[in-house]
């Protein structure tokens, strides 16, 4: 059993190993000659190269090389004397020069170059790019436009090919001739003093291309000057106040983009910094704030940082409340303030600002509260879970005014 | 003897199939587990041996999870999608698990009566039902389901040594092994090895007369006797659950899990926090509480003695933290990766045979005598209905409990997202869902878009992940600190994971966003919010991978499906004959050890009674407890806690409830004064812990001081309040507090502005962009930048300005460098900087170089939430150099700058401001970006401060600022050299597009203030809009 498995299995390894017998060396080299002149063509156009030869084999190979890569071809018809290699369209349409080879038996027999030309008067196709986007009015910013022109196979045209570049800013039109150079021909297109949109297209060979487009952007502001409007002057802390810039323009006369952030800021009379902001909107920025709700001077001065700023206006705000009066009961711990009157006697709008300061009797800060005014008045209850009983100084502040007391607040009635 | 079907089973099968067979349609979506199987079924679905899953934690390998059940529902996804898949195997596992129970009660009763009992019991046993309908665990399920068919098998290869024997176990332990690894693995500890003493304990029990007679010496005998049968199941049981998922091993082995342990709620103090104790005790054990001693006084005698021992320890492992038991014999190690609820699964289930005995026994057995004989019939009768009825109680408590506390937002409509995801090249990036739950895997499994996130925490990969003890990043705001923590710093780096979406589902989570830098893209028609961030690169086409030797999955695709189909194989023709009773099985051995059940211990009963009293009693007193402090006017403090509590989620009809009804507030009017009042507190802010102090109590009244904590996106937020509370007819009620009575000036106004719109590309194409429809990007200038030491902390702070005539989102990225140009650390501005410029609007900026936090695994956690908690990276080496890569983006949203700075004052308290909305927006989160100067105007430091209330249109906001002292800041260098705007050098920049900058622009905005260290100080705002209009 062994022994017929042992059989069995070599056989079969046997059956397996290579049966080819080696042939005998071609060592006669055939004569073969060029038939084909031609050694130059145009991109696009069939080449086959062909040969006469003496000897009848199949075994002829070309090897065609360009920079792209390359292939090794069959021959097309081989019964005769001339063998003719047709060339592919993927090297055909590629233009500049491939080398050939013809082989046989992985010998070379002959070679030789064949040279493609560009195929300009087909079609031209015009790739274009123009970039950035957008430039700043002014001297020395500018747009390029690259553009390389190429034939239908996408072969860049010749250097030197000419190629006409147009641009567009209002009613001017300008065109030019530039020339290519290592396939693309360029042109900057400089930034004018105005602003606006360039429009620029090119031109080769009869073919246009597309419209492509740069935005000019004003450059920066330069010094501008503001002005403030309100409805009164009196500082009762619930009025619009508007400042308003004039034209912001920059040094070329564009209006500045809408979007300018123009900050104002106010210098009140405590030489407190405070600010509003407004954006631009065709060059007029507009910030609004509230009346303070006490006697102020304002000093306002906008700036478009570290580019321009504003002349210096000053806004003064006269006290609309001149007094209040305070009244406490229920053991010092209810506080009643008010009415606050304002500049014609009227009872201020709700809202305004009241803060209770609380200290010992030693001058110590303990805690302050803040409240608003209803109708004119407020009351403020100072629960006895909030203060024990004892000798307290409370200041009032509301619209300027301080008043401070002081005062013994005992009793803890619940409310 | 003519064998009968049993009648029980099949009702059991028939309600068991209609109950749940109907229910999981209402359940299974909602569970925690159940779309997790579904994400990873889909993988198998779409690339069955190529066990590398990209879409979660950037690539994770699905050999961490044993794959049966995942397999077969990829298998069914091709018959009816992978919904159709999934119940499908779900109703095979309800089969499975009735049959199980029935065939496990069989084996360890001896009576086809009782195993009827026992498939009943099983589909109304309530830990049943929890692990199904609440956790979705269908590959435990499934596992223990086919563990308890084969404990009849293993039963019979150690008594009878029959070769059959050993291959039918055989066969169906290794399809439990490639369901699942844990159930397999304790499964040989907890049920097979006191199942073969039994066997053994049995052989020795047929080997003498009597129990009585049964010495430990005989005992002993007869095991050596089935040494070997023993011995060779062991090993076979070891090669197989090695061998059949051997990947899952070497996986194991490959990427150990280094992760910080996630905290399970099965690991609590029951009696400290009772919603984990209700989950994972009351819940599961159900009416087995109350018939405890009978279980131990079952499992304690001489043939059940092993079960007994599991039994007893499955239970104390079951306890968790409660007692200090477990984490004793598990060690710390294990105590912290096992979630411990599974040992009370098991304890329960071992519970069942035992359960349905004593059923039996007290319907129609002798118990029913003992107590007619005792108590009377009604009482039996009574006390029938209260267990069946308790036992109906918790299977419908139960069930109902995602019902009435959902775990899960409500059901997400994935079509949007999926379309969203696929439209125009979204999914060359990542995408972060935001409060999604565990919907995010059903999101997972239906896009091949990939995320950061996962929903698998044993395959976290991300380090930001892993050292934290959070499962998921979308949750983050219920994982404390690690969670907040966690997520600020994809949204801060976004671009090193190419994160560029996210989908919210939480406005919680908007105020973060919004401060790192994203912004709104639009609002999917099922109301998800989309937010992207400008400036990420899209995921490489090369991505990295962690391949597997070719043999591992093969093995991984092929031996999972091949064990069912060889079980099957080798099982049928048992099937068969057992389900139609075609052919006369020989009684089995065991079948011979029914018991007669002839005398029900009186002291048992007794003590049973005493035992349930007992268990009443504790009920009854959490109940008490429940009650005394859920009533919400009971006491001053019962009033706080419900006030705050209605505040917090938002209920102010509840609220206005509790305000004192002699203030004569109607609701209109108090939903009002509620309704106007915006920011982060009112909107964006949950109520994390409260501290109600309670004093000057007297008969009708009290005052409370009540200090709140919050917890915002952001930071956290401190808040002290007094109330006065009233009694009012028994009822206690808390006085209304004052409101703001400022009215703006005007009531119609006008206002106009700039507004961008932005087209995207505008030809409609899927190939690249056109290089024509690429916007430029807005070009900005760094003003000054300087590497500076704080308090121990290295900050680069600087001041950017756009100066292009576009809006420009910015985007700053710092990188440290020691003397040598060794890289220390990179990270991006978070919050200290305005995000979206205007064009020529300046922002200060500050970057904070923030550490993986708690890298390493041993730093403990800290134990509070605290979302500001910052880890700075530790230096080994002194930082000297630094770089600044900026980039700028059209951006065409948030670009309000309508808040101004209406008035400020300083006093001993610090800074007094109010700030006042001039425009039209309502401004939600104010935030104050404050800067330092030096008497030349050069900038020191920045420093930020949230506005806690939010500034209505033409209102003012107060706040206050308190400066602080810079005389310790030490500034390390200072310069623009190694500055980068959009990749170009930043003097380029200068010189071309502001030659002749004004630079004393900078000191004449600021104000000048002389503190400690500065000169001039400048507040800047940015405001967040919660509702763009």
């Amino acid at each position: 059993m062994r022994i017929k498995i042992i059989i069995l299995l070599s056989l079969i390894l046997l059956s397996c190993s290579d049966k080819k017998v080696e042939q005998t060396k071609q060592t006669l080299t055939p004569n073969t000659e060029l038939v084909s002149k031609l050694n130059n063509s145009v991109a696009g156009d069939a080449i086959t190269i062909s040969f006469k030869t003496n000897a009848h084999t199949e075994n002829y190979k070309l090897q065609v090389k360009n920079a792209y890569g390359n292939v090794l071809l069959e021959p097309e018809h081989k019964d005769s004397e001339l063998i003719g290699f047709n060339i592919p369209k993927n090297f055909t349409r590629i233009a500049g020069p491939f080398r050939w080879r013809l082989l046989l038996n992985g010998k070379t027999l002959l070679n030789g170059t064949h040279t493609i030309a560009t195929n300009a008067p087909k079609a031209t196709y015009v790739e274009s790019y123009f970039g950035p986007r957008s430039v700043t009015a002014g001297y020395n910013d500018f747009s390029m436009l690259t553009i390389a022109p190429t034939d239908a196979y996408d072969n860049p045209l010749d250097n030197g090919t000419e190629v006409t570049v147009k641009y567009q800013f209002l009613e001017n039109i300008s065109d030019l001739k530039i020339t290519t150079e290592n396939f693309i021909a360029w042109y900057n297109v400089a930034a004018t003093l105005k602003s606006g949109r360039i429009l620029v297209t090119s031109e080769c060979n009869g073919t246009t291309s597309k419209e492509l487009a740069t935005i000019v952007y004003p450059s920066n502001a330069v010094n501008f000057s503001i002005s403030s409007e309100s409805a009164h002057n009196y500082a009762d802390g619930n009025q619009i106040i508007t400042f308003t810039s004039d034209i912001i323009k920059d040094e070329f006369g564009n209006i500045v983009t809408n979007g300018t952030l123009v900050t104002f800021v106010i210098k009140n009379e405590k030489d407190a910094y405070l600010y509003t902001i407004g954006t631009t909107l065709n060059g007029i920025a507009e910030a609004k704030t509230l009346h303070p709700d006490k006697a102020s001077n304002w000093e306002i001065q906008a700036f478009i940082t570290g580019a321009a700023e504003s002349n210096t206006i000053v806004f003064n705000f006269k006290s609309a409340i001149k007094d209040y009066p305070v009244h406490f009961s229920k053991g010092n711990r209810n506080i009643d303030i008010g009415p606050f009157e304002s500049f014609m006697k009227q009872l201020i709008p709700d809202g305004l600002l009241l803060q209770l300061d609380i200290y010992d009797t030693d001058g110590k800060f303990i805690e302050s509260k803040i409240t608003t005014t209803k109708d004119g008045v407020c009351n403020i209850y100072l629960g006895a879970y909030f203060l024990a009983d004892g000798d307290y100084i409370l200041k009032i502040k509301a619209a300027g005014i301080t008043k401070e007391f002081t005062k013994n607040i005992h009793g803890s009635t619940v409310k | 003897m003519e064998k009968k079907t049993n009648t029980l089973l099949i009702l059991a099968l028939i309600v068991g199939l209609a109950f749940h067979g109907s229910a999981i349609f209402f359940t299974l979506e909602y569970t925690y587990d159940a779309l997790i199987h579904l994400f990873f079924a889909d993988h198998y679905a779409t690339s069955w041996f190529d066990p590398w899953e990209y879409r979660w934690y950037t690539g994770f390998t699905v050999q961490s999870y044993p794959p049966l059940v995942h397999q077969l529902i990829g298998i069914l996804s091709y018959i009816g999608g992978l919904k159709f898949g999934m119940y499908t195997v779900a109703l095979i596992a309800i089969v499975l698990f009735i049959t199980g129970a029935y065939r496990y009660t069989l084996l360890m009763t001896g009576s086809r009566r009782i195993a009827g009992y026992g498939a009943v019991m099983a589909v109304f046993s309530s830990t049943f039902v929890e692990t199904l309908h609440i956790f979705g665990q269908l590959p435990s399920i499934s596992a223990l389901s086919i563990l308890l068919h084969s404990m009849t098998e293993i039963y019979l290869w150690i008594k009878t040594g029959k070769t059959r024997y050993f291959i039918t176990s055989a066969t169906m332990l290794a399809v439990t092994v490639t369901s699942h690894h844990v159930t397999p693995l304790f499964g040989m500890v907890f049920f097979i090895a006191p199942l073969m003493g039994m066997a053994v304990m049995d052989a020795a029990r047929e080997k003498v007369n009597s129990y009585k007679a049964l010495t430990f010496k005989v005992f002993w005998g007869t095991t050596l006797q089935h040494f070997w049968r023993i011995v060779k199941f062991g090993f076979t049981a070891i090669f197989l659950l090695v061998f059949c998922i051997f990947p899952y091993w070497y996986n194991s082995k490959r990427n150990p899990i280094t992760q910080v342990a996630i905290p399970h709620g099965s690991r609590d103090n029951f009696l400290e926090i009772t919603s984990s104790g209700l989950v994972f005790f009351i819940i599961p054990w159900g009416v087995f509480l109350f018939i405890l001693p009978y279980f131990f006084y079952r499992y304690f005698s001489k043939r059940y003695v092993f079960f007994g021992l599991s039994f007893a320890l499955l239970t104390i492992l079951g306890t968790g933290g409660t007692t200090p038991i477990p984490r004793m014999m598990l060690g710390e190690m294990a105590f912290n990766i096992l979630t411990l609820d599974r040992f009370t699964l098991w304890a329960t289930i071992m519970a069942l045979p035992i359960f349905a005995e004593f059923a039996y026994r007290m319907v129609e057995g002798d118990l029913k005598a003992l107590i007619q004989q005792k108590f009377g019939g009604v009482y039996h009768r009574v006390l029938g209905g209260l267990i069946a009825g308790g036992m109906l109680f918790m299977v419908l408590f139960t069930m109902t409990l995602g019902y009435f506390r959902p775990s899960q937002p409500a059901k997400i409509k994935m079509l949007p997202i999926v379309n969203f995801l696929g439209a125009d090249s979204h999914d060359a990036w990542r995408y972060l869902p935001l409060g999604f739950g565990d919907q995010m895997a059903w999101l997972s499994a239906q896009t091949r878009a990939m995320t950061v996130d996962g929903n698998y925490h044993s395959a976290r990969r991300l380090p930001e992940l892993t050292t934290r003890a959070i499962e998921r990043i979308e949750n983050s705001k219920f994982r404390g600190v690690e969670g907040i923590g966690s997520l600020q710093q994809f949204l801060t780096v976004p671009e090193k994971y190419n994160l560029k979406y996210i989908f919210s589902n939480d406005k919680f989570y908007d105020p973060i966003l919004y401060y790192c830098g994203w912004q709104r893209l639009q609002q999917l028609e099922n109301g998800i919010m989309v937010w992207e961030k400008l400036n990420v690169a899209p995921i490489p086409q090369i991505m990295p991978k962690q391949d597997v030797p070719t043999i591992m999955k093969i093995m991984w695709g092929i031996i999972p499906l091949s064990t069912v189909l060889i079980a099957i194989f080798v099982n049928i023709q048992m099937i068969w004959v057992r389900l139609l009773k075609s052919k006369k099985v020989p009684v089995h051995s065991f079948m011979k050890l029914e018991l007669p059940y002839n005398k029900f211990p009186s002291k048992l009963l007794t003590f049973s009674h005493w035992w349930a009293l007992l268990i009443l009693i504790c009920l009854g007193y959490g109940m008490y407890i429940f009650y005394v402090k859920n009533v919400t006017q009971l006491s001053p403090n019962n009033v706080v806690e419900s006030y705050y509590d209605a505040l917090d989620f938002k209920e102010f009809s509840r609220a206005h409830s509790y305000i004192d009804p002699n203030e004569n507030i109607d609701i209109a009017q108090y939903m009002l004064e509620v309704s106007v009042t915006d920011g982060i507190l009112s909107s964006y802010a949950k109520l994390d812990s409260l501290g109600i102090e309670i004093y000057d109590v007297t008969e009708k009244s009290a005052k409370a001081k009540v200090a709140t904590r919050w917890i915002t996106p952001l930071e956290n937020v401190f808040n002290k309040d007094h109330h006065e509370l009233v009694k009012r007819k028994n009822k206690w009620y808390i006085k209304s507090l004052k409101v703001d009575n400022d009215i703006p000036p005007d009531q119609l106004f006008t206002a106009n502005s700039t507004t961008y719109y932005n087209h995207g590309r505008r030809k409609i194409t899927t190939q690249e962009t056109y290089h024509e429809d690429v916007l430029k990007q807005p070009v900005l200038e760094i003003l000054s930048a300087k590497l500076v030491k704080y308090k121990g902390q290295y900050s680069i702070i600087g001041e950017l300005q756009n100066v292009d005539n576009t809006p420009a989102d910015i985007v700053i990225k710092a990188t440290l460098y020691n003397d040598n140009n060794k890289e220390l650390a990179n990270y991006n501005a978070k919050h200290q900087i305005k995000h979206k410029l205007m064009p020529k609007e300046t922002t200060t900026f500050k970057i904070n170089f923030e550490g993986i936090a708690w890298s390493s695994t041993k730093d403990t956690l800290p134990p509070t939430f605290n979302p500001d908690e910052f880890t700075p990276v530790s230096f080994e080496e002194q930082p000297t150099k630094f770089n600044l890569q900026s980039a700028g983006n059209v951006a065409n949203t948030d670009l309000y700058k309508h808040v101004a700075l209406q008035d400020i004052d300083y006093s001993e308290q610090g800074f007094n401001g109010v700030l006042f909305n001039s425009g039209v927006q309502e401004v939600t989160i104010p935030q104050l970006i404050i800067s330092y100067y030096d008497a030349d105007g050069t900038l020191l430091w920045v420093d930020h401060k949230f506005v806690t209330e939010g500034v209505r249109i033409q209102r003012k906001q107060f706040f206050n600022y308190k400066p602080l002292a810079l005389d310790s800041l030490e500034i390390i260098t200072s310069g623009l050299e190694n500055c980068f705007v959009n990749g170009s050098p930043n003097k380029a920049i200068a010189d071309k597009i502001f030659p002749n900058r004004i630079l004393k622009h900078g000191k004449q905005q600021a104000y000048p203030f002389k503190g400690k260290g500065y000169e001039y100080i400048k507040f800047e705002i940015n405001s967040y809009i919660g509702n763009p209009k």
